[in-house]
């Protein structure tokens, strides 16, 4: 086991060495310009001089390959650089938003995972009830529901029948939790349940294929008590394929929620995103990048670990 | 008089009760006009700040958080709604030499920063060098306006003078300019950046914590110079990029206003749902939506085929159509209607494309583009901004006017980010084009559109020697009446006789806030009046 671990782990490497060249070298073929943007957007007096001043300033006048060597350099010493736009270091940005982020991430996972497996085994084990066609609605609404629309409905709705909007600025848990639930736990509850339709379902198809199993035949054979069949046999291993659902779907949840954080006016990894993009602040989008790269490849990695500790014929192989 | 009740009022107790009923009115309007103080402003910022430095960035999203705790030497009026008249900050007064080329201004003896020590003419000069003579590791982003300064001086502790190379106009409105903020000398002495990543002014309101992304605090100067200002406790601007989350919050009472502006069919939704809670504030915008020609492309380095294009648009039609969905309005020559060097509308409707009578106009359109040469159905791309607001619509009703007159233009909206450097670049054929003034001052709206070889924003890539000549003798004319006719003389040539360019319709500023917000008044800039000092909420 610690061989694959160490294996795993060292894999890593290439793989964000590649997504490292691929995102600086995207961002330069995008066109657009940072100094232009900054000091040219609805100014009428930029001088050409001060917008050469500035693109030294900013190391953009150097060779790309002197520009990828010096970023790299950094990034193995664990320096993004500072962030373009505001001159602040990169950590100090990113460290800010990813709180929330992060916060918001494993509120929409339980909530998810809360809704998704009862109903997902509840309709697996009705299958063709009535249970089953309202969780199967209930689901399929979920995925037709795009999270942003949810949430603006939720302020709408807050705001016409209680004239109240949740908080607009974000307060840490650990300085105020209840000011903080009432800021999070709409999006949450928007995000989760797009996210909780998806694993309801995975839920759902996974504990029927497994219900058919002929270990499970055979342990109702034996006699064992179906509470017992179905938590420790069935539902440990129909949780292998939902496991990596959730486990993407949070991965995405650290970087993805650009709409539903401009709707809740949440200051999160998403929005950061976007607005470095549009800026074009190089060293913010590429750290951002390398960052989500690595969330989705760490989260992989431990889904991997995971299903060695549920699935012992994997821990064996 | 009668009431259903059957108490009826005659003669004398009749005008009695008008009178008394006036009186009681008058009483509590004199009420409500009194400041009152105490409370904290909460603002929507659409925008946020890259660096604290005024005297570096542009954007107001730094203006509107940053100014309250900045003062400047001389200021534009809180209650000018044209946004022109220039008073006094921490400068009391000023003495303008006959030749117009020494500015002498007095300082207030009682200014402090809001480190306790007294802001004093070194502190100015120290600031204004910043500004217009930058170390080469400093940016200063209106360097350019500044050209003209010969020598800055400090003759004394409280007396500080500007040198000019020849006089300028404006130069009394660019010392009033909302981002010459004055910094302390000591500071600047020390670290000419360290204003990049701090704060400390000598404004009415003292810097309390910014987090990023999301809100910025301030609160009440008791030291402020302006006795018995300001009158809030503080103030709290959240960072708020969404439109409908900055409706939604003023709509919950979790923002007080947003200085910015919103849409119409945002002010309408507020003036909807709250009633006599909002109060609306409109104003004609110092930004203008133009149309940049690319006259290195055929056939339009022609003149009769830019002609022809700003004839076929019906701009009084619009003013109405457009309002209703749009932030566009007035119909606007080079200067914001209603301001001192603006043409009047009669005037104005002498310009090719202000007529009343489209009919006629589109008729000269298309006799022109057949003298040119243009057959009837020529296509060409119209490149726009990649922000809906106010772009799109204008986008869509130009290509509209243009093709009744023959013209098949394609849009292909194009990033925000990357619109800017296709106009530079000049990869465009014909664009929409903005700008933006801080200060309604012909100096500042104009210098864009002289020849490509001076103005780096002149997109439209021509050179006009006569223009340039224009621009630099409205500049210099000391005496209003003469600069009037030579910023006439200059949008003639810029909208009529060159067609260089031309404006579809002025920008409008809608600002819905709270009843509750008294003591500020709109300007046609949203970068002025924001110093907050003026500011007070009733109960």
């Amino acid at each position: 086991m610690a061989k694959y671990i160490v294996k795993r782990l060292l894999l890593m490497i290439p793989t964000l060495l590649g997504v490292a060249v691929l995102i600086f070298f995207l961002m330069r073929v995008v066109p657009g310009d940072i100094v232009e943007l900054r000091f040219a957007g609805e100014s009428a007096f930029a001088q050409k001089e001060n917008l050469d001043k500035e693109r030294a300033r900013l190391g953009l006048d150097r060779p790309l390959w002197e520009q990828f060597v010096t970023w790299m350099l950094g990034i193995l010493r664990l320096d993004f650089g500072t962030s373009m736009w505001t001159g602040a270091p990169i950590i100090e940005e990113i460290k800010l938003r990813a709180t929330l982020s992060f916060q918001l991430a494993v509120m929409a996972t339980a909530i998810a995972v809360a809704l998704a497996i009862p109903m997902g085994v509840v309709a697996a084990l009705k299958q063709d009830t009535w249970v089953d066609y309202a969780v199967r609605i209930f689901s399929i609404a979920g995925l037709a529901t795009p999270s942003f629309w949810l949430g603006i409905v939720f302020i709408l709705g807050m705001l016409i029948i209680f004239k109240w909007l949740p908080p607009m600025v974000y307060t840490p848990f650990w300085v105020d939790p209840w000011q903080n639930m009432l800021q999070l736990v709409w999006p949450a509850l928007a995000v989760g349940y797009r996210y909780s339709a998806v694993a309801t379902r995975m839920t759902r198809s996974s504990m029927l294929e497994v219900l058919r199993e002929d270990y499970i035949r055979t342990a109702r054979a034996k006699g064992l008590w179906e509470k017992l069949i179905l938590s420790r046999h069935a539902l440990k291993n129909a949780m292998l394929p939902v496991l990596t659902v959730v486990a993407l779907e949070f991965a995405f949840l650290m970087g993805g929620l650009v709409v539903t954080e401009q709707v809740f006016n949440l200051n999160g990894l998403g929005m950061l995103f976007v607005e470095s993009v549009a800026r074009r602040d190089y060293t913010l989008t590429q750290a951002l990048v390398m960052l989500v790269a690595f969330v989705f490849i760490f989260v992989n990695f431990t889904v991997d670990l995971m299903y060695a500790w549920i699935d012992p014929r994997i821990r064996f192989r | 008089m009668t009431d259903r009740g059957g108490c009826r009022l005659d003669g004398p107790v009749r005008m009695l009760a008008i009178v008394l009923a006036l009186a009681v009115s008058a009483v509590s309007a004199r009420a409500q006009d009194k400041p009152r103080y105490g409370g904290e402003l909460i603002f929507a910022v659409p925008s946020e700040m890259p660096s604290y430095d005024g005297h570096r960035e542009g954007t107001f999203g730094m203006v509107h958080p940053l100014a309250p705790h900045y003062s400047t030497l001389l200021r534009v009026d809180p209650n000018d709604r044209t946004g022109t008249k220039v008073v006094s900050d921490v400068a009391e007064s000023w003495v303008i030499s006959p030749d117009g080329r020494v500015y002498t201004l007095k300082l207030r003896r009682s200014v402090k920063f809001h480190d306790g020590s007294e802001m004093m003419s070194r502190d100015v000069k120290a600031s204004y060098d910043k500004i217009v003579f930058p170390p080469p590791n400093v940016g200063s982003q209106r360097k350019g306006q500044y050209t003209n300064v010969e020598a800055i001086e400090a003759p004394d502790a409280w007396t500080i003078v500007f040198r000019l190379k020849w006089p300028q106009a404006s130069f009394l409105a660019s010392l009033a300019s909302p981002y010459n903020w004055i910094y302390s000398a000591n500071i600047l002495a020390k670290d000419v950046r360290w204003y990049e990543k701090n704060v400390m002014g000598t404004g009415p309101f003292v810097f309390v914590e910014h987090v990023k992304g999301s809100h910025w605090v301030g609160k009440k100067n008791p030291n402020y110079w302006d006795k018995g200002r300001p009158y809030l406790d503080g103030y709290r601007a959240i960072f708020m990029k969404d439109s409908a989350a900055q409706v939604a919050a003023v709509r919950a009472e979790r923002a007080h206003i947003q200085f910015r502006g919103f849409s119409p069919a945002e002010r309408d939704s507020l003036v909807g749902a709250l009633g006599r809670k909002i109060t609306v504030q409109e104003s004609a915008w110092d930004c203008a939506a133009w149309v940049a020609i690319n006259q290195d492309r055929k056939p339009f380095d022609d003149k009769r085929v830019r002609r022809a294009m700003t004839l076929a648009l019906d701009r009084h039609q619009a003013s109405q159509a457009l309002s209703k969905i749009a932030v566009v309005k007035e119909v606007a020559g080079v200067q914001v209607p209603g301001t001192p060097y603006a043409t009047p509308p009669d005037e104005l409707e002498k310009l090719a494309g202000y007529g009343r009578d489209i009919k006629k106009s589109r008729a000269e359109a298309r006799r022109l583009l057949r003298e040119a040469g243009v057959p009837d159905g020529f296509a060409f791309t119209f490149t726009n901004r990649g922000v809906p607001m106010p772009y799109e619509p204008v986008g869509i009703w130009l290509i509209d006017q243009w093709r009744q007159i023959g013209l098949n233009a394609t849009m292909v909206t194009i990033e925000a980010s990357q619109h800017v450097t296709e106009l530079r670049a000049g990869n465009f054929t014909v664009s929409s084009d903005a700008q933006c003034g801080y200060a309604v001052e012909p100096d500042l709206d104009l210098a864009k559109f002289q020849s490509k070889e001076i103005s780096h924003n002149n997109y439209g890539r021509y050179t006009d020697q006569v223009l340039d000549e224009l621009y630099q003798k409205q500049s210099r004319a000391l005496d209003s009446e003469e600069r009037k006719r030579y910023v006439r003389e200059f949008e003639r040539r810029l909208l009529d006789e060159q067609v260089h360019t031309f404006v579809t319709l002025q920008w409008h500023r809608i600002v819905p806030h709270n009843a509750r917000v008294k003591g500020w008044t709109i300007t046609p800039s949203h970068y002025l009046n924001q110093q907050l000092d003026t500011v007070w909420l009733t109960e």
